[in-house]
C-alpha cells in the first residue's frame, strides 16, 4: 500500500480523505492556501504545504504547485476530492507522467466523460438510455414539428448556445412545437448570435437519481445502488438520500447495469457516478458521468458499508475489488443534509466570519458529521459555503428523517447563519416526507422564497414550557443570593405567563423528581432535565419522550430553536405580563438616511452599490484608521441610494459615505 | 378605633389612586406605568413597605391648600430584590405632574438617610415635571437637600436612577450624581434646558427626544448607562443588575451559587486573535466565554464602543470588566472611552468589586478634536482611577498594549495584582512601523533597510517576553485557559488588603 498520499483539496472532503488514510495507516499531506492556514484539514494532516494565496486559481487549481508539493514530501499518490482538479484530465495525465498515482480515474476516462457530446455517443453505443432528441440543424418549424412527433411530446426546444432559461421552450403539441421553434430561433439569434436549435424529450416531473459505481484496473465493476438528489435549490443539492424512494429493485438493477456498461466503455477505474434524469413514468435517461467522488457519497457508504475513499485508494494502488456485485448491500436508509453558511431567512445570502460556536452532534453509529471547520474557526469568503454534511442512517426512510430532525436540533452554530432552519423545515414538509417530489420541489413549494413563517411546529406550547423551566431554574438560583434580609426572602410565584410570538401561555409550575411539571390549562408537561445556564443544548425528557432543543437567554427573552422554528419567549408573572401587554408597540426606529464616518480615516472599501438592497449587519464600507481596518455594517435593512465617498478618500468624522433610500 | 381604621382605609385608598383614575389612565396612554405599578415590578412580590403614605405638602399659596394628595407625588419605602434590601422612591406623575415640593423632597431624603444608616442601595424612579413652582424657593431647597445626600451617599451606598418620564432643569442633577442612570425610550427625557429655551437661545430646532431622550443619552452624551424599550423591561433588567452590586461599601458584593466550572477551558479562544495584527476581532466574545454562564451585564453598550464595561461573575462573585474593543476605532482610548471606563472603575473600587481588564489597545486616539477636547485631562481620569483603585485587579493583555495606553490599562505599575498576557501580546512603546521611523530616522529613504529594521523591532517587541523579563507581566497564558487563570487569580486575591494614604480626597483631573 501507499506510504503517503497528498490531498489536493480543502475543507470537509480533505478531512474526510485524511480520516480514511489514517485508518489505513497511510501518512497524509495537505496542501493549503494562505486563507486556510488555520483550517482543520491542515491540522489533521501529517504534513502540510502552503501552495499560494487564497484565490483557488492561484492555489488549489495550480497543478504545478501540487506536483511540486508531492515531490517535496514524497507523496506517492494524490486524492483530488471533488471540485478543483478532480475532473481535470490534464492533471491526471501529468501526475501519471510524473510517476505519481492519481486516486481517481485515468485521464482518458475523464476526458471522454467530460465531453458532453462524446459521453452521449458512448452512452448510446453502450446501450445506455439517453434522452431521445435530434442534434442536427433543423430547417424550419415544419421539420421541428415532425421531429417532435418522432420523439413524442412533450419536447424541449433548446438553443445550442442557450443558458439561464433563455432560448428554451417546452411544447406539448404540434402547435406549440411550431411556435416554440420559431420564437426560440429568433430569441437565440438575438441573445446569443447563434440560431442553432435542437429538440429533445422533455422529462416530466424529473427526479435526479444517480448510480454510484466502482471499477478497478482489472476490469471489475460494481454498482453501489442509487442516490436520490432531487431536492435542489437553484441546482444545488440540499438533501440527498439513498436509496431513492422512487426506485424499485428492477429499476435499480437496470440503472446499475447501464451505469456499469458505460463505465466499462471507458475502462473506468475508481469511484464514479452516473447521473440519470428520471421521469414520473420511471423512464430514466443518462445525463452525465461524474468522474470523481461526490459530495453525497456518505449516504452510499452508510447503506452499503463500503468506504468509498478506501476503495479509491486501493484501486489506485492496483488492487482488485475485494467484492462483487452480489456482495453489495442495501441496508436501511441514509440521508444527508448539506449544512451551508448562509442565511435562509435572507434569501440564502452567504454568511462568512468567525464560528463563535461550532458544536455538531456527537458522531455515533447512525449519525455522521463530515466537516472541515471547528469551534473558533473562520468561514472565509473565498470558498464554498458548505461547512459540514450531516449524515444519518435509519432502518427505513421515516426513521432516517426522524434521526435527521433530531440531529439538526443538536447542531450548534453561532457567529454565522446556517441553513439548518431551512433543512429542518424541509424534513417536516409533508411532500418531502411522502417521498413524492422531483427537482421542481423548491420552486413549487416555495415559489416566493423561504421565510421564518414557513417553519411549522407541532406544539409551540412545549417551547413555552421549556422556557418556563429555564426561567424557574434562574429564579431558583437567584433566590440563593448572599446578603438577603434574614427570614424575609423572596417568595417565588409558581403561576407565570409566557409571552411568545404574539401568544400568551399561562403556566403553573410544580417540582417533580428531577424536574418540573408545567401545566398549561389541561395540558401537562413533565420536564426532566439537568440543563444548566450555560448549556446551549437543552436535553431531557418531556412526558418521558426525549427532547433536544437549543436555548439561550438574551435580555429578558429565551431564544429557543427547535425543528427549525425560532422563538423568543419571555416568562414573567401575571402582573408583569399584563403590564407589558399595556406597553405601546414600538415601531422600528426611523431609518437613518446616511452612513457617516465614525472616525477620521482612510476609506478602504465601499462594499455596496447604488440600488443595492442591504440587510442589517451586512458590510457597507471599510475604513482604515490607526492602521486598523474598521468594518462599518448596516444597522438596519436599507437600500443604497448613492455612494458619496469613494475608496481612497480621506474622511473626517461624520463625513457622509453612503446615502440610503 | 373602628372609625380610625375606617379613615385609615379611606386615606390609603386615596393615596393609592394618586392623582386619580383619569390621570392614571393618561399615564397608561403615554405608555407609562404608575409609580406604584413600577414599585410592584421592581421589588419582590409583596415585599414593599411604604412610608409616608399620608404625608402632605404644607403650601397654601396659589390655591394649593385644596390641592392636597396624600403622599404628595412620591411613593417611598423599602423592599427586597431577591431578598436583598433596597430603598426606593418612585415619583408619581399623576400627582401635580410629579412636581417636587418641600415635603416630596423630605420623603426622598428620608429613604436616603435610612439607606445610609443601614447600608442599602437607593433606587430612584424619576417621573417628575420639575420643581413645584407654587412653592418657590422651598422646592429649590428640597432639590438641594437631595443633592447633598446624593453626594454624601456617593461611594457609600449604590444609587441607581431610572428615568421614566420627564427630568428637566435642576432636577437632572440628582440622577447625575448617582452611580447609574437608566432611561426608557420615547417616554423619558433629561435635559438642563428644554427644546423651547434651546430654540430661543441657540435657534436650534430639536425635539425633546432628540435633545434628551434615552437614545441621545445612551449613545451621544453618555449620560445614561442603558436605554430600555419600556417600563417593564427597565424594571426587570434593573432587578438583574442589582444582583451584581453590594448593599454598601461595607459589604462584599453578593455571591450566587456557581455551577460553571472555574477550570472550564475554551479552545475556540485560541483562534480569537487573528493572524493579521491589523484585523479586528470582537472582544465581547472573550468576555462572554470567560464569565460564569456567559452572563455579561454590559453598561453603556452604545456609547464609546471602543471600550466595553459591565458586570459579570467569576465563580459566583461579581467582577467589573473593562475591555478595549478592537472592533471599534481599533480599541484606542479617546476622551469618551476614558471617561466611561474611569467612572466604572471607580464605582467598582468604591464597592469592593474586583476589576478584570482585558487589553488590546494601540494607543490614544490622535487628532485635533481629541487634543482640543482635552484628552490629556480626560485620559488622565482613567489612569487616576486605575492607580487609585485598591480592589483586586487582574489584567489580561490579548494583543496590543502600546505606549501610554499600556500603562493606563491596569498595568503592573498601577498596582495590577495579576497581569497576564496571551502569546499574541505585544507590549511596546508603539507599533513597529512608527517606532522604526523614529529610531532609524536617517534610514527613512531606504525602504529595504526600514523593512529590515521593522522586522527586527517586531521580533524584539511584538511578543510578551520583553515585558515578561521585567516582571511587568506575571505569566504568559494560553487563551483557552483564560477563565481558569483569572478565576484562580481572583480566588487568590479574595482577601487582598490595600489602603491608600489618608487624605481628605484626591484631586482627580476633572
Amino acid at each position: 500500500m501507499f506510504k503517503k498520499i497528498l490531498i489536493a483539496n480543502r475543507g470537509e472532503i480533505a478531512c474526510r480523505v485524511i480520516k480514511t488514510a489514517q485508518k489505513m495507516g497511510i501518512k497524509t499531506v495537505a496542501v493549503y492556501s494562505e486563507a486556510d492556514k488555520r483550517a482543520l484539514f491542515v491540522a489533521l494532516a501529517d504534513e502540510a504545504v502552503c501552495i499560494g494565496p487564497a484565490a483557488s486559481a492561484q492555489s488549489y487549481l495550480m497543478a504545478d504547485k501540487i506536483i511540486a508539493a508531492c515531490k517535496q514530501t514524497g507523496a506517492e499518490a494524490v486524492h483530488p476530492g471533488y471540485g478543483f482538479l478532480s475532473e481535470n484530465a490534464d492533471f491526471s495525465r501529468r501526475l501519471e507522467e510524473e510517476g505519481i498515482k492519481f486516486i481517481g480515474p485515468k485521464h482518458y476516462s475523464i476526458a471522454k466523460m467530460g465531453d458532453k457530446i462524446e459521453s452521449k455517443k458512448l452512452a448510446l453505443d453502450a446501450k445506455v438510455n439517453t434522452i431521445p432528441g435530434h442534434n442536427e440543424a433543423i430547417s424550419g418549424p415544419d421539420e421541428a414539428v415532425k421531429i417532435a412527433q418522432g420523439i413524442g411530446y412533450p419536447v424541449m426546444i433548446k438553443a445550442s448556445a442557450g443558458g439561464g432559461g433563455k432560448g428554451l421552450r417546452v411544447a406539448f403539441n404540434d402547435k406549440e412545437a411550431h411556435e416554440g421553434f420559431s420564437s426560440c430561433v429568433s430569441e437565440a439569434k438575438n441573445a446569443f448570435g447563434d440560431d442553432r436549435v435542437f429538440i429533445e424529450k422533455y422529462v416530466l416531473e424529473p427526479r435526479h437519481i444517480e448510480i454510484q459505481l466502482l471499477g478497478d484496473s482489472h476490469g471489475n465493476y460494481v454498482y453501489l445502488n442509487e442516490r436520490d438528489c432531487s431536492i435542489q435549490r437553484r441546482h444545488q443539492k440540499v438533501i440527498e438520500e439513498a436509496p431513492s424512494p422512487f426506485v424499485d429493485p428492477a429499476m435499480r438493477k437496470a440503472m446499475g447495469e447501464q451505469a456499469v456498461a458505460l463505465a466499462r466503455a471507458v475502462n473506468y477505474e475508481s469511484a464514479g457516478t452516473v447521473e440519470f434524469v428520471v421521469g414520473a413514468d420511471k423512464s430514466f435517461y443518462f445525463l452525465e458521468m461524474n468522474t470523481r467522488l461526490q459530495v453525497e457519497h456518505p449516504v452510499t457508504e452508510y447503506i452499503t458499508g463500503v468506504d468509498l475513499v478506501e476503495q479509491m485508494i486501493r484501486v489506485a494502488y492496483g488492487e482488485k475489488l475485494s467484492f462483487s456485485q452480489a456482495d453489495v448491500k442495501l441496508d436501511g436508509w441514509s440521508m444527508e443534509c448539506r449544512i451551508n453558511a448562509e442565511d435562509p431567512f435572507r434569501g440564502f445570502l452567504p454568511s462568512t466570519g468567525r464560528l463563535v460556536r461550532f458544536d455538531p452532534p456527537a458522531e455515533r453509529e447512525d449519525v455522521r458529521v463530515d466537516t472541515g471547520v471547528y469551534d473558533g474557526g473562520e468561514i472565509s469568503m473565498f470558498y464554498d459555503s458548505m461547512i459540514a454534511k450531516l449524515i444519518v442512517h435509519g432502518k427505513d426512510r421515516d426513521d432516517a428523517i426522524q434521526k435527521m430532525r433530531d440531529a439538526l436540533n443538536e447542531f450548534v452554530i453561532r457567529g454565522i447563519s446556517s441553513n439548518i432552519p431551512f433543512q429542518a423545515a424541509l424534513l417536516q414538509h409533508p411532500r418531502f416526507c411522502s417521498g413524492n417530489f422531483n427537482t421542481g420541489f423548491m420552486v413549487e413549494e416555495y415559489p416566493d422564497g423561504f421565510d421564518a413563517s414557513m417553519v411549522p411546529h407541532d406544539d409551540p406550547a412545549l417551547l413555552a414550557s421549556v422556557a418556563t423551566f429555564a426561567r424557574m431554574r434562574y429564579i431558583e438560583r437567584a433566590v440563593q443570593i448572599s446578603g438577603q434580609m434574614a427570614g424575609h426572602g423572596r417568595s417565588v410565584k409558581k403561576d407565570l405567563v409566557v409571552l411568545m410570538a404574539g401568544g400568551r401561555y399561562p403556566v403553573s409550575v410544580e417540582a417533580i423528581d428531577g424536574g418540573m411539571r408545567i401545566r398549561q390549562g389541561d395540558k401537562v408537561y413533565d420536564i426532566v432535565s439537568d440543563w444548566t445556564f450555560r448549556d446551549l443544548l437543552f436535553k431531557g425528557t418531556v412526558n418521558g419522550t426525549p427532547i433536544c432543543l437549543q436555548i439561550e437567554r438574551r435580555g429578558l427573552c429565551y431564544h429557543i430553536s427547535h425543528f427549525g422554528l425560532q422563538v423568543q419567549p419571555m416568562v414573567m408573572t401575571e402582573v408583569a405580563a399584563s403590564l407589558l401587554e399595556r406597553m405601546p408597540e414600538k415601531l422600528p426606529p426611523d431609518l437613518s438616511k446616511y452612513l457617516l464616518s465614525p472616525m477620521p480615516g482612510l476609506l478602504r472599501e465601499v462594499a455596496v452599490q447604488p440600488g443595492q438592497e442591504v440587510k442589517a449587519g451586512e458590510k457597507l464600507a471599510v475604513i482604515e484608521a490607526m492602521k486598523m481596518e474598521n468594518v462599518l455594517k448596516a444597522e438596519q435593512d436599507c437600500v443604497v441610494k448613492k455612494v458619496v465617498a469613494h475608496p481612497g478618500a480621506s474622511l473626517t468624522v461624520d463625513e457622509i459615505i453612503i446615502e440610503f433610500e | 378605633m373602628h372609625e380610625i381604621i375606617r379613615q385609615l382605609e379611606e386615606k390609603r385608598e386615596k393615596a393609592r389612586l394618586g392623582g386619580g383614575q383619569k390621570r392614571i389612565d393618561s399615564q397608561h396612554t403615554k405608555g407609562k406605568l404608575t409609580a406604584r405599578e413600577r414599585i410592584e415590578l421592581l421589588l419582590d412580590d409583596g415585599s414593599f413597605e411604604e412610608w409616608d403614605m399620608f404625608k402632605e405638602h404644607r403650601c397654601t399659596d396659589f390655591g394649593m391648600a385644596s390641592e392636597k394628595v396624600p403622599g404628595d407625588g412620591v411613593v417611598i419605602g423599602y423592599g427586597t430584590i431577591n431578598g436583598r434590601l433596597v430603598f426606593v422612591f418612585s415619583q408619581d406623575f399623576t400627582v401635580l405632574g410629579g412636581s417636587l415640593s418641600e415635603t416630596h423632597a423630605e420623603k426622598i431624603c428620608k429613604v436616603m438617610d435610612q439607606a445610609m444608616k443601614v447600608g442599602a442601595p437607593v433606587i430612584g424612579l424619576n417621573d417628575s415635571g420639575g420643581a413645584r413652582i407654587q412653592e418657590g424657593v422651598a422646592s429649590l431647597g428640597g432639590y438641594a437637600d437631595v443633592f447633598q445626600r446624593n453626594v454624601m451617599a456617593s461611594g457609600v451606598v449604590p444609587q441607581i436612577s431610572l428615568i421614566m418620564g420627564p427630568c428637566a432643569g435642576g432636577a437632572v442633577y440628582s440622577p447625575a450624581m448617582t452611580d447609574f442612570i437608566f432611561m426608557v425610550k420615547d417616554s423619558s427625557y433629561m435635559f438642563v434646558t428644554g427644546p423651547e429655551v434651546v430654540k430661543t437661545v441657540t435657534h436650534e430646532d430639536v425635539t425633546a427626544e432628540e435633545l434628551g431622550g434615552a437614545m441621545t443619552h445612551s449613545s451621544k452624551s453618555g449620560v445614561a448607562d442603558l436605554a430600555f424599550e419600556n417600563d417593564v423591561e427597565a424594571l426587570m433588567v434593573i432587578r438583574r443588575m442589582m444582583s451584581f452590586i453590594p448593599g454598601s461599601n461595607r459589604e462584599k458584593p453578593p455571591m450566587l451559587p456557581c455551577i460553571d466550572p472555574a477550570d472550564r477551558l475554551d479552545m475556540s479562544l485560541d483562534t480569537l486573535v487573528p493572524d493579521n495584527t491589523n484585523q479586528p476581532y470582537d472582544m465581547k466574545e472573550l468576555i462572554i466565554k470567560m464569565v460564569d454562564d456567559s452572563d455579561f451585564f454590559e453598561l453603556q453598550p452604545d456609547y464609546a464602543k471602543n471600550i466595553i464595561i459591565g458586570f459579570g461573575r467569576m465563580e459566583g462573585s461579581p467582577v467589573g470588566i473593562v475591555a478595549n474593543q478592537p472592533l471599534v476605532l481599533a480599541g484606542c482610548l479617546d476622551i469618551k472611552s476614558s471617561i466611561k471606563a474611569a467612572r466604572f472603575v471607580r464605582f467598582c473600587d468604591a464597592f469592593n468589586i474586583p476589576v478584570v481588564t482585558l487589553v488590546d489597545v494601540p494607543g490614544f486616539m490622535p487628532g485635533t478634536a481629541q487634543e482640543y477636547g482635552g484628552i490629556i485631562k480626560h485620559g488622565a481620569k482613567l489612569l487616576y482611577a486605575y492607580a487609585e483603585c485598591t480592589v483586586p485587579k487582574v489584567t489580561v493583555i490579548t494583543r496590543k498594549a502600546y505606549g501610554g495606553a499600556y500603562d493606563v490599562m491596569s498595568s503592573k505599575h498601577l498596582r495590577g495584582d495579576v497581569n497576564l498576557a496571551w502569546p499574541t501580546a505585544e507590549i511596546a512603546v508603539m507599533g513597529p512601523k512608527g517606532a522604526v521611523e523614529i529610531i532609524f530616522r536617517e534610514e527613512k529613504n531606504n525602504p529595504e533597510k526600514i523593512a529590515e529594521r521593522e522586522a527586527e523591532y517586531k521580533a524584539k517587541f511584538a511578543n510578551p517576553f520583553v515585558a515578561g523579563a521585567r516582571g511587568f507581566i506575571d505569566d504568559v497564558i494560553m487563551p483557552h485557559e483564560t477563565r481558569k487563570r483569572v478565576c484562580r487569580s481572583l480566588a487568590m486575591l479574595k482577601d487582598k488588603e490595600l489602603q491608600n494614604p489618608w487624605r481628605k480626597h484626591g484631586n482627580i483631573p476633572l
